[in-house]
């Protein structure tokens, strides 16, 4: 091979592990400003791509013609029940979405959109019905429920503490009426809705409360905690009793005697449905069927082809059980919704799965909310003004120190300079801890002494900050004055100016570049200084650290909250950073070259 | 001769002027508590005497013989795994730093389109605050909903299951890599600057004796960079061990415990110290590790010398 030909793919390899390593290295900076704008509920199924990403099958509804494949993040999906395939597809881009079919309308309830309409026919004609909810708070919903019953729609938000029901008009198109069910029970989350003739029953996370509509009285209110005590997520009425499940299983309560009179399933229950007498329950692998009237449980195990997460299979040949979330039977047919939103036709007879599916999600919800949230739930106005006071002054503070001394030390051997420059260097091999146990022993004493505060106080911060960067300041801007020619120096000497003059007229605008550059290098330590500002500041003189290590201790589960807390923390540095660049990266070499 | 020296400090009395207020301000924040945290480390510091400042009672060296000998104290749960944690973290720090600052500092010191942007962008996360950079990571090895766990498995199917990356022993790698992402574009930084004061020269004549790029490696670029890594070397050593932000914040956003594959000697002396208020344990660790640091600081000026003279 020529030697040119070589060089040149040589070359051509390196440059594609340069762009290679450049894409690894911004991704995480990427990927913390993408999910600040991403729903939390989206982070928390593992969503990733920008749209059509996959979870779980929510509900299989299916009607003559039709199999409506409905997903929690609002994919509605209508397929042809036999060939399965797609007539139509909607995404109404909502969170903890729950569907309710009638015989126009899909209705749709959800966190952030409130109640929608759409129209089974054309699924492009969608209402939307801006609720005014008492006391609610969006942030909190895990889940929303709906039902329909007596002409009206009922639903509600489910978070802990969140008791109301709402009344819907479905006719007037209106809100008709807000129910409070507060009872013995309460504070408690109510997560499934049920009515059985003229009675409403809630199921709570701690039991089920039976509610009288026309009255809006609780009639009755039975603890359930001992069988599902994170609570009754689901609840089908059947032969006058109901069926409930959760995370621990699915039991048979009786409403006359209030009692629990049989346990159906243990383990975690992902689906719940009632075909005729036959109750199915689906669970971690396949589902069983419990029949009411024989008394008999029936284990269905079925394969299902192998999928990834966007839906396409693995192999044609790779089978593997499957977690079971929605079922609809029709005739001798099981429609089962499985993971990553895969659906299958399953012939209970023959005991095998036909035809398989997958069904299209809803979209990712990119929004701001997660900063409007940020910025409510914590002062980061402050803590940002905080960070910018403190850091500022303490850099001009430095600054101006180590400006005097470091010419000081690169002009005059006078009698300590060697020790002077030793003890600069000194300290930065004493590890900052070693610094902090006393001076907050100190600070405290202090104020004790004379009642003079200290600890907590802007000007304790800004003289612990630019007290500790000052060596390191010395010893970069030494190298900046050992550059400038002594001559010049002489020259102003010779033409009569004192060296207060020739520092302040000749010596220091030439070092302007190096000074500014430590002192943008001093603000951005100080903007990344954790340890001292966590014991040395009070509530009102925080920094970000600080703020933000408190504020992701108290929700540990928002990522989304966290991303954005983390954004806000780093855009502002970067700003500065890339305005100044040219001075830090020109200053910190030169010094450390030649150092 | 004491006249003769007094005659130099007056002739020099404007360098003191501008050494004051440096000098007055290291001896308040640097050397008195220095001095007080030596001291400290004699004390039975902890919540119940830390009112009564430096008077509290006078232990000798009890501290160190609970930090050292005593197998049975309570500070000696979880040192040792510090100790160990603390090596480890640094030592692959410090030179994975070097090592990929090196790879990409040489990649980028070539010619090629748009150069300029390509090195502004391979600095970006050196801005990205550490506090941060605890935060992200923290969240990116979460096992379900964490991007690196959905890439491994559910992207690329490399791994078969998803790990735990926050607990057990992989825990010192999820410390690992944030730290060497946040701080090598520094190394790069300089290692660049190193390269473009190397003279084209000494290539070129490499060149005419026919070597290869190894050996121009080997025998001009890494003995040239010699000041720049050493450095690189010296002040990644104390930076690491002295470590704290990236790892308080991984874990449990700065409320949790690392565990016993991701305390390093930093996070464990702030927990003794600050939330089990224990100052006179905690000063003597740090005063042992202080003394550690200067041993190691000795050794590299010893032969950093030594191959400087045998260079001259």
């Amino acid at each position: 091979m020529p030697y040119y030909l070589r060089k040149r793919i040589v070359d051509w390899i390196i440059h594609v592990v340069m762009i290679a390593m450049l894409v690894a290295t911004l991704f995480p900076i990427c990927w913390m400003m993408f999910c600040s704008v991403k729903d939390n509920l989206d982070i928390l199924i593992g969503k990733i791509a920008l749209s059509n990403a996959h979870n779980d099958t929510y509900e299989i509804f299916g009607d003559k013609d039709n199999l409506w494949v409905l997903t929690s993040d609002g994919g509605i999906n209508k397929w042809d029940i036999k060939t399965f395939k797609e007539e139509g597809y909607a995404s109404t881009q909502t969170q903890t979405t729950h569907f309710l079919l009638t015989k126009e309308y899909i209705w749709v309830s959800s966190a952030n959109k409130g109640l929608l309409r759409i129209n089974k026919d054309d699924l492009k004609k969608w209402k939307e019905f801006k609720l005014r909810l008492p006391d609610f708070d969006k942030a909190k919903v895990v889940g929303t429920t709906l039902i329909s019953a007596w002409n009206k729609i009922y639903f509600t938000m489910q978070y802990k503490g969140y008791e109301e029901l709402v009344e819907f008009d479905p006719a007037a198109e209106r809100t008709t009426r807000v129910y409070s069910l507060k009872s013995k029970l309460s504070p408690t989350q109510i997560r499934s809705l049920l009515p059985i003739k003229d009675k409403l029953f809630v199921g709570l996370d701690k039991g089920i409360l039976k509610y009288d509509v026309k009255s809006a009285k609780v009639e009755a209110v039975y603890d359930l905690s001992q069988y599902l005590p994170i609570g009754v997520a689901r609840m089908r009425a059947v032969d006058g009793k109901i069926v409930i499940s959760g995370n621990t299983g699915a039991f048979l309560f009786d409403v006359g005697s209030g009692k629990v009179t049989r346990t159906i399933y243990q383990g975690t229950v992902l689906g719940l449905k009632v075909f005729g007498d036959s109750i199915y329950v689906g669970t971690n692998r396949g589902y069983k069927v419990f029949d009411l009237k024989k008394n008999t449980i029936k284990n269905y195990e079925m394969l299902f082809r192998q999928v990834r997460a966007d839906g396409t299979v693995v192999k044609d040949s790779d089978f593997a059980p499957s977690d079971v979330s929605a079922f609809m039977k029709i005739g001798n047919n099981v429609y089962i919704g499985s993971t990553y939103g895969r659906v299958s036709v399953f012939d209970e007879n023959a005991n095998k799965v036909g035809r398989t599916s997958s069904a299209r999600m809803g979209h990712l919800v990119i929004s701001w909310i997660n900063y409007i949230d940020m910025w409510r739930n914590v002062d980061f106005g402050l803590y940002l003004r905080n960070s910018f006071f403190i850091c500022g002054m303490s850099m001009i503070f430095a600054m101006i120190f180590a400006t005097l001394a470091a010419y000081a030390l690169s002009r005059f051997e006078f009698p300590g300079s060697k020790l002077f420059s030793m003890a600069i260097l000194a300290t930065q091999m004493v590890p900052g801890i070693m610094f902090l146990l006393p001076t907050y022993s100190n600070f405290v004493k202090v104020t004790e002494v004379t009642g003079f505060p200290i600890k907590g106080t802007f000007y304790g911060m800004i003289f612990v900050y630019s007290a500790f960067y000052i060596p390191f300041s010395i010893w970069i801007l030494r190298g900046f004055f050992a550059a400038i020619p002594a001559e010049l120096e002489e020259a102003a000497r010779i033409d009569g100016c004192s060296p207060i003059q020739v520092f302040w007229y000749v010596v220091l605008p030439l070092a302007v570049p190096g000074i500014i550059a430590t002192g943008i290098y001093v603000f951005l330590t100080s903007w990344d200084e954790l340890m001292f500002a966590w014991v040395l500041t009070s509530a009102d003189t925080m920094t970000i650290p600080v703020g933000i290590r408190n504020f992701v201790g108290n929700y540990q589960n928002r990522f989304d909250l966290i991303m954005a807390a983390a954004t806000v923390a780093t855009v502002p540095v970067m700003i500065v950073f890339f305005m100044l660049q040219k001075y830090i990266v020109k200053g910190l070499t030169a010094g450390a070259v030649k150092g | 001769m004491f006249k003769k020296l007094w005659k130099r400090v007056v002739k020099y009395k404007i360098a003191y002027l501008f050494i004051l207020p440096t000098v007055l301000g290291m001896l308040l924040l640097h050397v008195v508590p220095i001095f007080q945290g030596i001291y400290m480390s004699f004390l039975n510091l902890n919540q119940f005497t830390l009112n009564q400042y430096l008077g509290a009672p006078f232990i000798g060296l009890r501290n160190y013989y609970d930090v050292l000998i005593n197998v049975n104290s309570p500070i000696r749960l979880g040192l040792f795994e510090a100790t160990r944690n603390t090596i480890i973290y640094t030592v692959v720090v410090t030179f994975g730093t070097l090592l990929l600052g090196l790879i990409v500092a040489l990649m980028v010191n070539r010619e090629f389109k748009a150069q300029g942007l390509v090195r502004t962008l391979f600095l970006f996360p050196w801005v990205v605050p550490t506090y941060v950079t605890g935060i992200l990571w923290g969240f990116m090895w979460q096992k379900e909903v964490g991007i690196i766990n959905i890439l491994l498995h559910d992207v690329f199917h490399i791994l078969p299951d998803k790990p735990f990356w926050l607990i057990g022993p992989n825990t010192l790698w999820a410390i690992i890599i944030p730290t060497i992402w946040r701080y090598w574009p520094f190394s790069m930084l300089l290692l660049l600057a190193g390269l473009q004061q190397i003279p084209e020269e000494l290539y070129e004549a490499a060149d005419i004796d026919g070597a290869n790029p190894w050996h121009k490696f080997w025998m001009i670029t890494w003995p040239l960079l010699r000041p720049v890594w050493a450095i690189l070397i010296l002040f990644g050593l104390i930076f690491n061990v002295y470590g704290f932000n990236i790892v308080i914040m991984m874990f449990g956003f700065g409320a949790g415990f690392p565990g016993e594959w991701g305390d390093i000697l930093m996070t464990n002396i702030f927990r003794n110290a600050f939330m089990q208020w224990n100052f006179g344990l905690g000063a003597a660790i740090s005063v042992l590790l202080m003394l550690t640091m200067i041993l190691i600081v000795y050794v590299w000026f010893y032969y950093y010398r030594k191959a400087e003279e045998i260079r001259e």
